[in-house]
């Protein structure tokens, strides 16, 4: 296993975050308690990560190293973009609050390695390496769910989200383990050959504990619960990140364990997406029309997310199997960019929906931004999510199976299901009058220009779809 | 590439109302100048193109997205061209009528552009997708419209009809996938005459298309979210509420169903019809019922709504036309008596009926018109109406009888409604010693009504311009579905 100058060039990625991570804790010890030094660092590295995975698709850079373990390819690469991404814009919102705690560097950190722990999930191919890479993404996070210590929330939220975590954890590690036990090997490719024809109990038994162990991570229902207190106990800079970044390296990790190392077994999985598909779909979208406070609303709208997400999953058969690739990367890119703007919303505008009354009036900017986050999160056209759930419905129907055309189906159920809580917000901004409460918050730059940038980012998805979905062909992964 | 521009420069103006001082002179001069350039092109397109609006100065093509064979396709003919022109005509109309909002102008005036962005694409577009999106981007505005503009009722009101229309947009989203997808193409030109697909697939598709085009229109009994939004909405809001946003589901079912899945649509279209007549006879009855008068001018909206349905889903020349016609007809006269009742009500302070009375006593001109729109409404010979009415009714009773018979009924039963609240409203003594004071309408408002009332009369007396332009486009669409 000799480590050569390409594999060096490989991990860059992973390798500029380990590199930042170290240089923001040093910034944390001899910096003077100076924030600013620690978050330009934090995101100085999140912008190096973008910017070495953006360079290795653009010379198109693959290769399999370490022993066939770590795979880089346009897939990889491409969620990659989305991690460090997500994480920029992660850094920026942090960045004052972050500051006023006190402990910048250290949060800033846990950032940088969840960045390093989810970069590596989506180039493994091997099931206890995506263990592990799992393991390093998680870890840091339920440290920065339980982060902000002013609220009683955020321990409670952290508790909650480490307890599940943990089992969830366990399960996930139960089921590779069975896969392995079958297969012999903890290689994609091997487990492929051994995944065929009709599966041994032992197998089922092995597949269906890894899909929950990623179903609670995932937080697909019924394994979602710990979602919304999570969500709510957060710092908003966490929540944000957590339900884009992370979630979409899993999504990608599973996507490829299932594709590569079980292909001739999609029959039995598609069958298993279909129903968690539709359950978490319904789920999410019926919890999040009762809610009235914005954090566990767009919490449970996450949940409804990952179930459209999921539909994607049980259309990769039939037909419909490279759309729905193109799908999962399509849509995971567009809610990073609409449900990262809502979240950062609720740090200049406030987590209780009467708080949005007259927005409009108070700061039409900030309204208007978000009315675009609301409306490209039910998927009004041009905007972000109308694209994903296009790519959705279009792979669904070539997948050529009745349970995916029923998926579809309540996929446009849920689509108008969610109309009245995403508009309950929008109607809040320009028809109510304003409250006391209206803008109450300050909110500083970083999050302003945030925001602004990944409205523009959503307004436009339109025209970024040309260049995404080229990328998507060349994913490599097919 | 005239097309694209016409359907583009409202968005600028949408922009410059955003970026122009609060003064409310100066906001009404922008906007009028703005909207009348969409107008102005279009008239152009009439007099340069009007015999054969096929050219390619018309149209454009970009591939938007490759792999799905998804593009930017836009492009005029004869089904379309009418409402493209009226869309333009009644945001210049709705304008000059905005006088009821005083509240954030700048704001108002900027949805209405971003609405007639929607509109002028859907009746351009050449794509289904394209077309989907220019169909949504019609719901906002109007929802925002209706939700803050609108009288106290106005929140339910916006959010049902959002919910509803979305309702439908969705599913008729699900029926296009499904065409193109098996058709591989999203292309209207390519897609002409079913695209190569079997007819069980065709009425499969045809039923989640139809579906969402009578919602939008809408047809008895989809039409529950019609009425709260009619009555909340301010009077230039309903111009184009009435006058133009139907016609994206009755133009869907002339552009899209009819010609795409001929054999599709086949078994409906007794159905389609039949809806048709219920709206008309549902929509007189109901009218007569009602003590309010902008709720009647609604529900007269409705009914006459239904003469689009019947002569669509007659597959003959003579019911097409009348279709295509009646869609600009049925926005011209809606959208006057809205108006004028916005006019009345602003005089007098009440819109209901028994509170009316005598009112051309006082006010000849607005009264006259109102009395000239309710003569269109019934389908008076020398209006542009009556041209459209009698030939929906001739093309529909030559392929279904029944409804053709039951339409004609349903017109005597308009002019039951029509001739009792005139007789209420402006005839006879006048009601409140209250309104021996008021004046007639003045030039301000007669500006935004007179244009309509002179259009009806001259397409109901010279009917060819407006049918010489559509016929080309009618006979492309008989020859698809084989009607004569």
């Amino acid at each position: 296993m000799a480590v050569t100058g390409q594999s060096i060039v490989a991990l860059l990625p992973e390798l500029i975050s380990t590199g930042f991570l170290i240089l923001v804790l040093l910034a944390g010890v001899f910096g003077g308690g100076n924030a600013g030094i620690s978050t330009g660092l934090a995101a100085l590295g999140s912008l190096a990560v973008f910017a070495s995975a953006a360079v290795l698709l653009a010379t198109s850079f693959s290769g399999s190293f370490f022993g066939g373990g770590y795979v880089v390819d346009g897939f990889a690469l491409y969620f990659k973009l989305i991690i460090a991404g997500s994480a920029l814009f992660a850094v920026l919102a942090a960045a004052r609050w972050s500051g006023s705690t006190g402990d910048a560097p250290e949060y800033l950190t846990l950032i940088l390695s969840v960045v390093l722990g989810a970069t590596l999930l989506v180039s493994m191919r091997d099931l206890f390496g995506i263990f592990l890479a799992i393991e390093l993404a998680t870890i840091p996070s339920y440290a920065m769910v339980a982060f902000d210590r002013s609220r009683r929330e955020s321990a409670e939220g952290g508790m909650k989200y480490l307890i599940t975590g943990v089992i969830a954890s366990s399960v996930l590690l139960y089921g590779l383990v069975l896969i392995y036990g079958v297969s012999g090997s903890a290689q994609l490719s091997d487990v492929a050959k051994t995944f065929t024809g009709s599966l041994s109990p032992v197998a089922v038994l092995g597949l269906v504990l890894m899909i929950s162990g990623f179903a609670f991570k995932l937080s697909a229902a019924p394994f979602h619960f710990w979602t919304p207190d999570a969500y709510q106990g957060a710092p908003t800079s966490a929540a944000a990140f957590l339900s884009v970044g992370p979630k979409a390296a899993t999504f990608a990790v599973l996507l490829r364990i299932l594709l590569e190392g079980m292909p001739d077994a999609a029959p039995t999985w598609t069958a298993v997406m279909a129903f968690l598909a539709i359950i978490t779909m319904f789920v999410g979208n019926l919890f999040a029309l009762r809610q009235r406070n914005v954090r566990r609303m767009l919490a449970y709208s996450s949940v409804a997310h990952s179930g459209y997400i999921l539909a994607a999953f049980a259309a990769l058969q039939g037909g419909g199997t490279a759309f729905a690739v193109q799908a999962v990367l399509i849509y995971t890119a567009a809610y990073a960019v609409m449900n990262m703007g809502a979240f950062l919303v609720i740090d200049l505008v406030g987590e209780d929906a009467k708080s949005y009354n007259g927005l409009v009036r108070a700061n039409p900017a900030v309204a208007a931004s978000m009315g675009l986050f609301m409306a490209a999160l039910v998927g009004i056209p041009p905007l972000a999510g109308f694209f994903g759930k296009l790519w959705i419905i279009i792979a669904g129907a070539q997948s050529g199976s009745i349970l995916v055309y029923v998926v579809v189906g309540a996929l446009v159920v849920n689509t108008v299901l969610s109309v009245p809580y995403y508009f309950g917000i929008i109607r809040n901004m320009i028809l109510e009058e304003p409250t006391t409460e209206t803008g109450r918050k300050e909110g500083d730059g970083a999050v302003r220009f945030s925001v602004y940038v990944l409205a523009i980012l959503t307004t436009l998805f339109g025209l970024l779809i040309i260049p995404l979905s080229a990328l998507a062909g060349a994913s490599g992964l097919l | 590439m005239i097309t694209t521009i016409t359907i583009l420069i409202p968005l600028l103006g949408a922009i410059l109302m955003l970026l122009l001082p609060d003064e409310e002179r100066l906001l009404r001069y922008a906007a009028l100048g703005v909207a009348a350039v969409p107008l102005v092109f279009a008239t152009y397109i009439y007099f340069a193109f009007g015999g054969d609006l096929g050219v390619d100065a018309l149209s454009q093509d970009v591939t938007w997205i490759q792999s799905l064979n998804i593009g930017y396709r836009v492009g005029l003919d004869g089904l379309g061209f009418g409402m493209f022109f009226l869309s333009a005509f009644l945001t210049v109309i709705a304008i000059l009528a905005s006088r009821d909002v005083r509240r954030n102008l700048k704001q108002y005036f900027a949805a209405l552009f971003v609405a007639e962005v929607g509109m002028l694409g859907v009746f351009a577009a050449q794509d289904l997708i394209l077309f989907y999106v220019f169909f949504e981007i019609t719901l906002i505005p109007m929802y925002l419209l209706v939700g803050v503009w609108g009288d106290e009722n106005r929140r339910p009101a916006a959010i049902k009809f959002f919910i509803y229309t979305f309702l439908g947009s969705t599913v008729m989203l699900a029926g296009f996938l499904a065409l193109g997808i098996l058709a591989d193409t999203y292309s209207m030109s390519a897609l002409g005459g079913g695209g190569g697909l079997s007819r069980t697939a065709q009425v499969a598709i045809a039923a989640p298309i139809l579906f969402g085009l009578l919602i939008k229109v809408p047809a008895v009994p989809l039409h529950s979210w019609l009425l709260d939004v009619y009555v909340s909405s301010p009077t230039s809001t309903n111009v184009l509420l009435s006058g133009v946003l139907p016609k994206l589901g009755t133009y869907g079912l002339i552009k899209v169903a009819i010609p795409l899945l001929p054999q599709g649509v086949e078994p409906f279209l007794p159905y389609v019809a039949a809806f048709g007549v219920v709206n008309i006879i549902y929509g007189s009855f109901v009218a007569f019922m009602q003590p309010d008068l902008k709720a009647l001018v609604a529900y007269s909206s409705i009914g006459t709504l239904g003469f689009i349905l019947l002569g669509a889903a007659s597959g003959n020349a003579v019911g097409l036309n009348g279709a295509v016609f009646q869609q600009v007809s049925h926005g011209l006269y809606s959208a006057l008596l809205f108006i004028l009742v916005g006019v009345i009500a602003a005089r007098t302070g009440t819109r209901r009926i028994s509170e009316l009375g005598g009112l051309a006593a006082r006010m000849p001109w607005a009264g006259g018109l109102l009395a000239l729109g309710a003569l269109a409404a019934m389908g008076l010979p020398g209006l542009a109406v009556f041209v459209s009415e009698f030939m929906s009714i001739m093309g529909g009773y030559t392929t279904f009888p029944v409804q053709g018979v039951l339409a004609a009924l349903g017109i005597i039963l308009s002019a039951m409604y029509l001739l009792y609240m005139l007789a209420r409203v402006i005839f006879g003594p006048i009601e409140r010693p209250a309104y021996e004071q008021i004046g007639d309408a003045g030039p301000a408002e007669m500006v935004s009504v007179v244009p309509l009332a002179v259009l009806l009369v001259v397409l109901g007396v010279f009917p060819a311009l407006l049918i010489g332009v559509q016929r080309p486009a009618v006979d492309v669409v008989l020859s698809v579905i084989g009607g004569s």
